[in-house]
This record gives C-alpha cells, sequence and structure tokens, in this order.
C-alpha cells in the first residue's frame, strides 16, 4: 500500500470494504470494533503487539495510550496519536473500518521524534548562545563580563560554575562563583592552577580535556561555591579564549545527583565559553586603552597658566574632538629662576592625530624641558630638539614658537622663534597688529634646520598670541567652509590692546569657536603674553583698561 | 587661478618614454588620503631602474595640511634613497603658504639649505 492509497481510504465517507490487501501493508494494522476487542491484525501488527489476539480486548495488549485513544460506543471520532512502546516512538492513525470498526494504521515514529528533539534542543541552545552574547557585549567592565559569565553558565550550564580569569600581572586570580539562583560572588585568590585537571591548560588556552577525566572529589576548596547543595558529580573545565592571550577558564560542576555533562553539553560550554571570552578579552583591552588615555591625560593636558616674574600668560586649547583630550597642539610655560630671569615659553602643533600625535607631544615637551638651560639660543635648542625627534621610519614633525620672555622695566622684551609655525602676533597699542618677523623650518623631519629669532618688545596693555592653525585654519562662517584665516584674527586681536592676556585669549577662542559653530575643527591652542599695565594711550584718553571688552 | 577645488581625493599616474613618472593629485592631501598617496609613491620608486624624475602634480590639489606635508617630506626620503628627484609642480597657492610657513619650500625645489629663510619668507598673511 501506498501514502496515496492511504489518503483515498481516508478520504472516503462510507466504511470500506478493505479487503485483504491491508494484510500486506507495509506497517502494523490492527482493526478494533466500537468495544475494544482486536478483529484483526496483519503480521507486523503481531510482531509489534506479541500478545495481542483477534477476538482478544485491547487492555493487556496494546500500550495503555493506544487502549485510551480507542472510541468506545459513544466516545465519538478517533483521534491520531502518538506514544512510546518497546523504546520505539509510534503514531497511530485511524480509519473508519466497517460496522464502526477502528483500523489503526501504526507508523515508527522514532527518528523523527529524534530529530525534533534534537531541533528543539539546538534551538534552545542557539537561543542561550545568542542571549549570552547579547548579555556579555552589553557591558565593557571587566568585573561586569566576569558576573555575567558565571551567571549564565551557572543557570543554563550546570549546578554552580566558576570563572577564574586570567592574571592580570598582580598576585592571583579573580575567581567569580555563580549559582543558579543568580546569586554570584567574586573573590581573588592566590591559586595553583595545578590543582584543578584541566586548569593550567584551559589557562594556557590549551583544547579542555575530556570531563570524565577530571575527579571531583579533588577539586580544591575555592573551586567549589559556599552555595552548591550536595557534593560535587561532574566537573568541566573549560578555556575563556581572548584576543591572542586566554581569557581565563570557566569550571562548570554538576551534583552527584544530577547526570554527569555529555558530550553536547561540553561542546555547548565551550560555545558559552568562546563568546564569555572575547566579550572579557573585549573589556579587559577596553580598561587597558581607558588607563593608557587615563594616564596621558594628566602628562599631557595644557597647565594652566598664571602671571609669572610680572609677565601675564594665559592659554587656550579646545582639542578637536570632545571625546579625545589629548591632541596634537601643546604649550607650555617654564617660569625664570627670577624677575630679571628670562621664561620660556612654548606653543607647537604635531603632526597627525591621538595616541601618536600625544606621544610625540609628550616627548617634544619632555626634550624642550631638558634644554632650558640653552634657551639662550633658540636655534641651538631647535637643532638638539629636531635630533632628539628625527627617526627614519616617519616623517612626523613638529612646527612649534619658542618665546623668551623677561621684562625690562615697564616693558617685556621678547624673543621670538619660529620653527615652522605660524608667527605669533603682535597686538600694539597703537598701529596695526604685527605679525613678529621669525621663520625657520619645521622640527623632526629634516636633517637640517635653521630658524630666525625676532626680538619684540610690549609696552604695558601690549600682548603678543601665540596659536596653531587651528585658530586660522579654522572652517564655518556663513557659508560653513570658509577659513577664519589671519585676516579675521588680525582684525579680532585689533580691539585686544589694553585687555588682560585671559581676556585675549576668550576672545579669540569665542569668535572661533562662533565661526566653526557644529562643524568639525583641528585642535586649537592659544598662547598670549601680556605686558601688565594701562596702555599709554588709556592714560591719555582716560579710558580704562579692558573697556573694549566684548 | 585654477578652477573650484575638486575636495574628492584622486591620483593619477603615468610614465613617459624615459620612465620618469608623474603622479597628479586631485583633492585634499589630509590625515585620510596621505598614505594612499606615499604607497603609491612609493610603487613607483621600487621599479628598477628607478625613475630620474618624480613629479607630483599639485595643479589639482585643495588643500594640504600636516599629515600630507609629512607625506610629501616622506616621499622626498625614499626619492633621495633611490636617487630620484623630487618636484612638485604647478603649487596652487595654499601648498605654496604650507610649505613657506614650516620652512620646507627650500627643501622640497632644492634651494639651497635654508638657513636664511626670513628674506624670501615674508610673515605669513602678509603680501
Amino acid at each position: 500500500m501506498t501514502i496515496s492509497q492511504n489518503a483515498a481510504l481516508q478520504g472516503q465517507a462510507s466504511p470500506p470494504s478493505l479487503g485483504p490487501a491491508w494484510l500486506d501493508a507495509p506497517c502494523p494494522v490492527l482493526v478494533a470494533d466500537r468495544s475494544g476487542v482486536v478483529r484483526g491484525l496483519n503480521a507486523r501488527a503481531a510482531a509489534l503487539f506479541p500478545r495481542a489476539r483477534s477476538g482478544a480486548g485491547l487492555e493487556g495488549a496494546v500500550p495503555g495510550w493506544l487502549t485510551d485513544a480507542h472510541p468506545r460506543d459513544g466516545g465519538g471520532g478517533a483521534q491520531a496519536v502518538r506514544g512510546t512502546h518497546g523504546g520505539r516512538t509510534l503514531s497511530a492513525h485511524p480509519t473508519p473500518g466497517q460496522d464502526g470498526d477502528v483500523v489503526w494504521w501504526l507508523l515508527d515514529d522514532t527518528e523523527r521524534a529524534g530529530a525534533e528533539a534534537a531541533l528543539r534542543e539546538e534551538r534552545r541552545r542557539t537561543a542561550f548562545l545568542s542571549n549570552a552574547s547579547t548579555a556579555l557585549l552589553a557591558s565593557l567592565n571587566v568585573d561586569r563580563c566576569l558576573e555575567v559569565a558565571a551567571r549564565m553558565a551557572a543557570s543554563h550550564l550546570a549546578d554552580a560554575a566558576v570563572v577564574v580569569a586570567a592574571p592580570t600581572g598582580r598576585r592571583g586570580h579573580a575567581v567569580t562563583h555563580g549559582l543558579p539562583s543568580g546569586e554570584v560572588t567574586s573573590t581573588v585568590v592566590d591559586l595553583s592552577p595545578a590543582d584543578v585537571p584541566g586548569l593550567d591548560e584551559a589557562l594556557r588556552g590549551f583544547p579542555p580535556v575530556p570531563s570524565r577525566w577530571i575527579d571531583p572529589s579533588a577539586l580544591p576548596a575555592w573551586a567549589v561555591p559556599d552555595g552548591l547543595p550536595g557534593p560535587v558529580g561532574s566537573v568541566v573545565v573549560t578555556p575563556l579564549p581572548g584576543h591572542g592571550v586566554p581569557a581565563g577558564a570557566l569550571i562548570l560542576l554538576r551534583r552527584t545527583d544530577h547526570a554527569a555533562f555529555d558530550e553536547g553539553e561540553e561542546i555547548l560550554a565551550r560555545l558559552f565559553a568562546a563568546r564569555a571570552g572575547a566579550a572579557v578579552s573585549a573589556a579587559r583591552l577596553y580598561a587597558e586603552q581607558a588607563g593608557i588615555t587615563a594616564t596621558l591625560m594628566r602628562e599631557l593636558l595644557p597647565p594652566r597658566l598664571r602671571r609669572v616674574n610680572g609677565v601675564e600668560f594665559a592659554g587656550g586649547y579646545r582639542p578637536s574632538r570632545v571625546t579625545e583630550r589629548v591632541g596634537g597642539d601643546f604649550y607650555d610655560v617654564h617660569p625664570g629662576a627670577g624677575d630679571e630671569q628670562e621664561s620660556l615659553a612654548v606653543l607647537g602643533d604635531v603632526c597627525g592625530k591621538g595616541l601618536d600625535a600625544a606621544v610625540l607631544t609628550g616627548k617634544i615637551r619632555s626634550t624642550l624641558h631638558a634644554l632650558l638651560p640653552l634657551a639662550a639660543d633658540h636655534g641651538q635648542v631647535l637643532k638638539l630638539l629636531n635630533g632628539a625627534l628625527l627617526t627614519s621610519h616617519h616623517a612626523r614633525f613638529a612646527t612649534l614658537v619658542l618665546a623668551s620672555v623677561a621684562r625690562a622695566g615697564s616693558r617685556v622684551r621678547l624673543r621670538l622663534t619660529s620653527a615652522g609655525h605660524p608667527a605669533p602676533l603682535i597686538v600694539r597699542d597703537a598701529g596695526p597688529v604685527e605679525a613678529a618677523e621669525t621663520g625657520g623650518t619645521l622640527v623632526g623631519a629634516l636633517p637640517e634646520v635653521g630658524a630666525t629669532t625676532a626680538t619684540v618688545e610690549l609696552a604695558p596693555g601690549e600682548t603678543c598670541l601665540l596659536y596653531t592653525d587651528g585658530i586660522s585654519e579654522a572652517r564655518g562662517g556663513p557659508l560653513g567652509n570658509t577659513e577664519f584665516g589671519e585676516e579675521r584674527l588680525r582684525a579680532a586681536l585689533a580691539g585686544c590692546a589694553g585687555m588682560p592676556a585671559e581676556a585675549v585669549v576668550e576672545r579669540v577662542q569665542m569668535l572661533a569657536s562662533e565661526w566653526v559653530g557644529d562643524g568639525r575643527h583641528d585642535d586649537m591652542a592659544l598662547l598670549a603674553i601680556t605686558a601688565p599695565g594701562a596702555p599709554a594711550s588709556a592714560a591719555i584718553s582716560g579710558r580704562a583698561p579692558g573697556r573694549r571688552t566684548a | 587661478m585654477h578652477s573650484l577645488p575638486d575636495h574628492t581625493f584622486s591620483l593619477a599616474t603615468s610614465t613617459d618614454s624615459a620612465g620618469d613618472v608623474s603622479i597628479s593629485i586631485t583633492g585634499d592631501l589630509d590625515y585620510d588620503t596621505s598614505d594612499e598617496l606615499l604607497a603609491t609613491a612609493e610603487r613607483q620608486l621600487e621599479r628598477r631602474p628607478a625613475p630620474r624624475h618624480l613629479r607630483l602634480d599639485c595643479a589639482r590639489l585643495a588643500g594640504c595640511d600636516s599629515a600630507g606635508l609629512s607625506i610629501l617630506l616622506m616621499i622626498r626620503r625614499r626619492a633621495d634613497v633611490t636617487g630620484t628627484r623630487l618636484h612638485l609642480d604647478n603649487r596652487p597657492a595654499a601648498l605654496e603658504r604650507v610649505l613657506g610657513i614650516t620652512g620646507t619650500l627650500a627643501h622640497f625645489t632644492d634651494a639651497p639649505a635654508p638657513d636664511q629663510p626670513a628674506p624670501e619668507q615674508p610673515a605669513p598673511g602678509q603680501p
């Protein structure tokens, strides 16, 4: 009999005359009447139900689930059912026979049931792994990642989970215990990985040893969470693979009264561990980078400036992006020993962005600090600095301005040297804003450098402004892409004579920020050096210093 | 003056019958694009025999920031190694200004070492 004939039989409205064909059906067939008495069965059915006899009742001869499904007098129509018999899964499909008989066609569903169960299990695992990834990647905090890993492993994979983090240089390993209740405890244990079989290997990233090799009774006390009821029956130790180096190891524990880990569970544990390891590792990398950035920021952020030896200094710095507080612009003021001694101010711009630029900036600032005793000769300082920065593998350079500053009576005398940097602007009390007549080569890229030094004197109220091209090249304005430009900068400064250094810096910063608006901009750094006192013009006209502050 | 600057970066390389190479730069030479120019120039300098002249045609160069200048300096260094003479042709005003302020113009044009930069270097922004 084929499936189509079977379907045709089921579709017939009146009870069919079966004839002898069903006796040869390729599946067990059993006919019973409405009082539950077997009316006939084929050889396959007889082999399946050895106790079934024609003329005898179904009870005891066939499984209870089939007896229950058989319709009795007034019991309504028969429905297909499924059940187990002799270790197999059977489905029984009823068709109407003569005089209210029911013909049961029995199909072996064992493999299909197995496949369905496997599919359900696989779906459950996939959902678990997907949830695990989501939960693990939700945080870039290492401790939080370890906690999530321990909690998820305990509630889905075992009766308890222990996450052993790879050592981070300090003594001991961070050990996180997780229980199915969701309870997580973290401790630092000065443990010996050799105490747990397979742990040493797992912490070094080797493939896990089979669970059956591990003797649960040999576990050290730190490896068994306090809240675990009952002794440990089976153990899985699997590595948490990281990026390049292992992130740690995962120990799964199951009680003696629960089934030991099977191969599928060990594989699932490994898949989970791969995700947990990646998350812990990413969090650790992030933490390291955040630490480096914090350290650099502490070292590289521009100093707060103040009045030094009777000269006003003010600085302003706006990094290119709010998130990267360390940039390529820098300034420093190294105070001279006394009023007559020159202070050295420096403002510069290193090429590039981010960490590379920050490292180069640090190098330049330290080198210049060390070269302070030679500051009387700017050319020599630049030559030595250039030599210190030159490397063969890149041409990252810096441009900077050196300004040696000292009081000379009521005036301030400056020696200004530009090394490939926009020349400082001098804000005079009377007359236009001037650019200092200094020029030279950038440092760090060419074998030879040269520069000319300009000597400038500031009368009281006059300012010398050092700036980086982030100011002059800031793009914005009414059309959105116009350079702020040096002309606009000079025009802005023209009204600044008599203003204190800090006010000059604030005014230029404000104008440049307004110009840029919300647009992208490079680092912007400013350093104003001002001779204190009322400008001469104020004394004549009676104007007070700072009156023109916008 | 050249036409409106084109900010889409592209490079066009050509070689003449004498083996001299010309790379035409279009757009902004900056942090994001300069590595591409270095790679292109290095490929040309690695040819054997090395080209006697490497011309960077800057006619359509829209802008050059410090990262761009750094790469130009790097190409010059590489060219020195292979004995190739580097030329920056058709320099627009913006590039001229950057080279002027940073004191590198003489380095690129093979003029004597810039030990007296003041006379030929007017203070920036002045006519």
